[in-house]
């Protein structure tokens, strides 16, 4: 063999057995997905579209698993029991796959709280509202009957004694101390006294009480599920555009004016875990 | 040689993966247990039952009448007190109702009790005034606030809503007796009747008021306070007052006034349903029902024209007094007079020694009213102008009556004495009308002006017989206040 045959040889066995295995595993490692964070915004309350958003997006993070962490962003004043207990539920079938960290934007409380509990870290900002942890909730009138409507029963009307309305108040708000508890445990560095009195803080404070972790912002919660998922140079998405995007409209949760005024008052009459601030807000 | 190949393009196939994988991933993520509550677990808190049965078969007979308030703007509605109201009537009382301010002292005079339920207007100082005169003098005074009852205001300027709470209408009425209600609610976390709000109360004080009680339980009431008196109901440690987050022991949700004729509260959504029947809520509301009307104010003339205590009232009239044409009819105008008020006139021809009576009589000696001319201490002499009452001094007896009354276990008496059947009249018709106008009050005598007599007498007894005027007398002593 000459040595301009061997010289040949020698390109074809490097494009052969070294360049070609090269290209097949670059466009191989084309298909290791680049690992996303995704992050989920609730920036109103907890109420029926809005929880159905929420749990399309969980359900996402679930399915897809270059979703490798999930973080939480809120401004929520929390919502209506039913539909805070269905995220939360969720919640619970993707932590067990991913990590999640909450971000409190503005505020998490009450039922943004309960879901909070349920990940794996809290960052809020130093002036974040967070906690009001408790129920809240409107007891039905005293049942009376109208000439022209017939039921079949003295609450088929009013859903339930006033009075069993307000025990049962007492139950849902067991269920959420016990997320309380479960969710912060050995993290708490308050009495129920305190952590259960339905009183809301600033981040600061909310940090020193143990009910949040660490005073931090959306991309430092990002930083941390990235850390928990024990990945790098990954990529923050959110998971609304991906999964809910032009889906569906919400209707108002709070009750609006004429005048156009929104007030801090739920539409409907219900049993609520929801902060109602002091004031009308515009 | 061709081995050594194969590696080289195994390593060429694999190192992008791995440098891509190695670039993204640092680990695989263990994935904690996540615990979340067992819902299933938790129950509704179920209403507390009563620690003993009543036995509603044995309570007490009473005849006193109950006073509620409805001038004040008070917020509550006859539904949320039927429970009360119920045991009330339940022990032969009656409930009537204080709709006019002006007939407030009036409706006292017969009331063994007055209630006022979360009044949002002030009590006035005239009404503080009847109504610790009321009390003072053994009628009982139930108040009952609570936090759920106030008028809402927003503020002009932040729009701030402002909350009026009933206490700021009744603290200066309960001041009058040492009692406060502070403008909070008290609550407890750790151990509730359902919801914080709600507190138990297993602390009592000793009296009637707790008879029979070992748990009650309070709806959103206020703090009440009485360093003069006691704390009817006390919590445990754990019950806070939300003015400042901590327990003070000299803070309850029910206090009762030192000389035990008043009662306030900081809560009455205890006394409407379901309430009324948890805990021993029904035994502290018959408790109070017994407290209501127990009140024995202390009769004096200032009851007038509520003095007598039973149904029937005998009317004798002494012998120096004759049944004329006219004194009938004025018999008659009183008879009518105490039907409407439930009393039967009973027309006697002796002194009557028990039950309540009224007594007509002149000035003149006589045998039959001596004893009570002697019991109230009265010197007549005889020629004498003027009559001696005890408080009063020297009464000229020309054209003023005595009005004596007597109250004792066996009945109530009222001693009339005049110095003329026309006098005697114009006293009768005085008494009809409901009012002692005219006369000088004291606890168990007045005096009664006619308008007529002194110089302005009869001939007979104005002038002596040689037909010169009598001197008018040097002074006539009344009484100053």
């Amino acid at each position: 063999m000459s040595a301009a045959e061997l010289k040949w040889e020698n390109i074809r066995n490097s494009l052969l057995w070294i360049a070609l295995p090269l290209i097949i595993g670059i466009l191989i490692a084309a298909s290791v997905p680049k690992p996303v964070i995704g992050v989920i915004h609730l920036n109103d309350a907890i109420y029926s579209y809005t929880a159905q958003d929420m749990i399309t997006q969980i359900h996402y993070a679930i399915d897809h698993p270059e979703i490798r962490a999930v973080v939480l962003a809120f401004d929520s004043p929390g919502g209506t029991v039913v539909d805070t207990e269905a995220v939360y539920m969720e919640l619970t079938r993707l932590r067990e796959k991913k990590p999640v960290v909450t971000a409190v934007n503005g505020m998490a409380a009450s039922g943004a709280y309960y879901l909070s509990v349920n990940t794996d870290y809290i960052y809020a900002k130093p002036t974040s509202l967070v906690g009001n942890i408790g129920v809240i909730g409107y007891l039905p009138p005293a049942p009376f009957i109208f000439e022209d409507i017939i039921s079949t029963g003295p609450y088929k009307l009013w859903g339930a004694p006033r009075d069993s309305d307000m025990r049962q108040i007492e139950m849902v708000k067991q269920g959420f101390f016990e997320a309380v508890r479960l969710g912060r445990d050995g993290k708490l560095n308050a009495g129920p006294e305190v952590i259960f009195t339905g009183q809301i803080w600033a981040g600061t404070d909310a940090v020193r009480l143990g009910i949040a972790d660490e005073i931090g912002t959306e991309t430092n919660a990002i930083e941390k599920a990235a850390s928990l998922a024990k990945v790098a140079n990954y990529e923050a998405k959110d998971l609304y555009q991906l999964s809910v995007y032009g889906s569906g409209s919400a209707y108002p949760f709070f009750i609006q004016s004429p005048d156009g005024m929104i007030m801090p008052y739920p539409n409907e009459a219900g049993t609520y875990l929801l902060y109602i601030p002091p004031l009308p807000v515009k | 040689m061709k081995k050594n190949f194969i590696f080289i393009a195994l390593a060429a196939l694999i190192l992008p993966v791995v440098l891509r994988g190695l670039w993204f991933y640092r680990g695989f993520a263990q994935r904690p247990v996540i615990s979340t509550p067992d819902y299933v677990s938790f129950s509704a808190p179920s209403a507390p039952v009563k620690s003993a049965p009543l036995n509603v078969e044995d309570v007490k007979q009473y005849s006193g009448v109950v006073l509620m308030d409805t001038i004040h703007g008070n917020q509550f509605s006859m539904s949320e007190v039927d429970s009360l109201v119920s045991d009330i009537k339940q022990r032969g009382g009656r409930v009537d109702f204080s709709s006019d301010p002006t007939l407030l002292e009036y409706q006292l005079k017969y009331a063994s009790s007055y209630i006022t339920l979360s009044p949002s207007l002030p009590y006035s100082v005239n009404e503080i005034r009847i109504l610790k005169n009321f009390a003072d003098r053994g009628g009982r005074l139930l108040v009952f606030t609570d936090a759920t009852r106030y008028s809402l205001y927003f503020d002009y300027v932040s729009g701030n809503p402002i909350t009026y709470g009933d206490v700021n209408a009744v603290n200066p009425l309960l001041a009058s007796f040492g009692i406060s209600i502070n403008n909070d609610y008290l609550y407890n976390l750790e151990k509730n009747e359902g919801n914080f709000r709600n507190v138990f109360f297993d602390e009592f004080a000793k009296s009637e008021l707790a008879f029979g009680l070992k748990e009650v339980a309070l709806y959103g009431t206020h703090s009440v306070e009485s360093p003069s008196g006691l704390i009817l109901l006390r919590g445990a440690e754990s019950t806070f007052s939300s003015a400042n987050d901590a327990n003070d022991p000299a803070q309850g949700g029910a206090a009762i006034s030192a000389d035990g004729n008043v009662i306030a509260f900081g809560d009455f959504t205890f006394l409407s349903s379901p309430y009324e029947n948890y805990s021993d809520n029904a035994a502290l509301i018959g408790n109070l029902a017994d407290f209501a009307l127990s009140g024995k104010q202390k009769i004096t003339l200032n009851n007038f024209p509520f003095l007598y205590s039973g149904k029937t009232v005998q009317v004798y009239l002494s012998s120096d007094l004759s049944k004329t044409a006219e004194m009938v009819a004025a018999l008659g105008r009183l008879q009518a007079a105490l039907q409407t008020m439930n009393v039967t006139v009973e027309f006697v021809d002796s002194v009557p020694n028990n039950g309540d009576a009224i007594i007509l009589g002149l000035y003149t000696p006589n045998e039959d009213l001596a004893p009570f001319i002697k019991k109230f201490d009265l010197t007549l002499e005889d020629g004498s102008e003027f009559i001696t009452v005890p408080g009063f001094g020297d009464i000229g007896i020309y054209g003023n009556s005595i009005l004596l009354f007597n109250a004792t276990n066996k009945g109530n008496q009222l001693v009339l004495l005049s110095d003329s059947i026309e006098n005697t009249i114009l006293l009768v018709d005085t008494l009809n009308s409901g009012y002692l106008t005219g006369c000088l009050l004291q606890d168990n005598a007045a005096v009664c002006s006619s308008g007529y007599g002194g110089t302005y007498g009869s001939d007979t007894t104005s002038t002596d017989a040689s037909g010169e005027a009598t001197p008018l007398p040097e002074e006539t002593v009344t009484p100053s206040g």
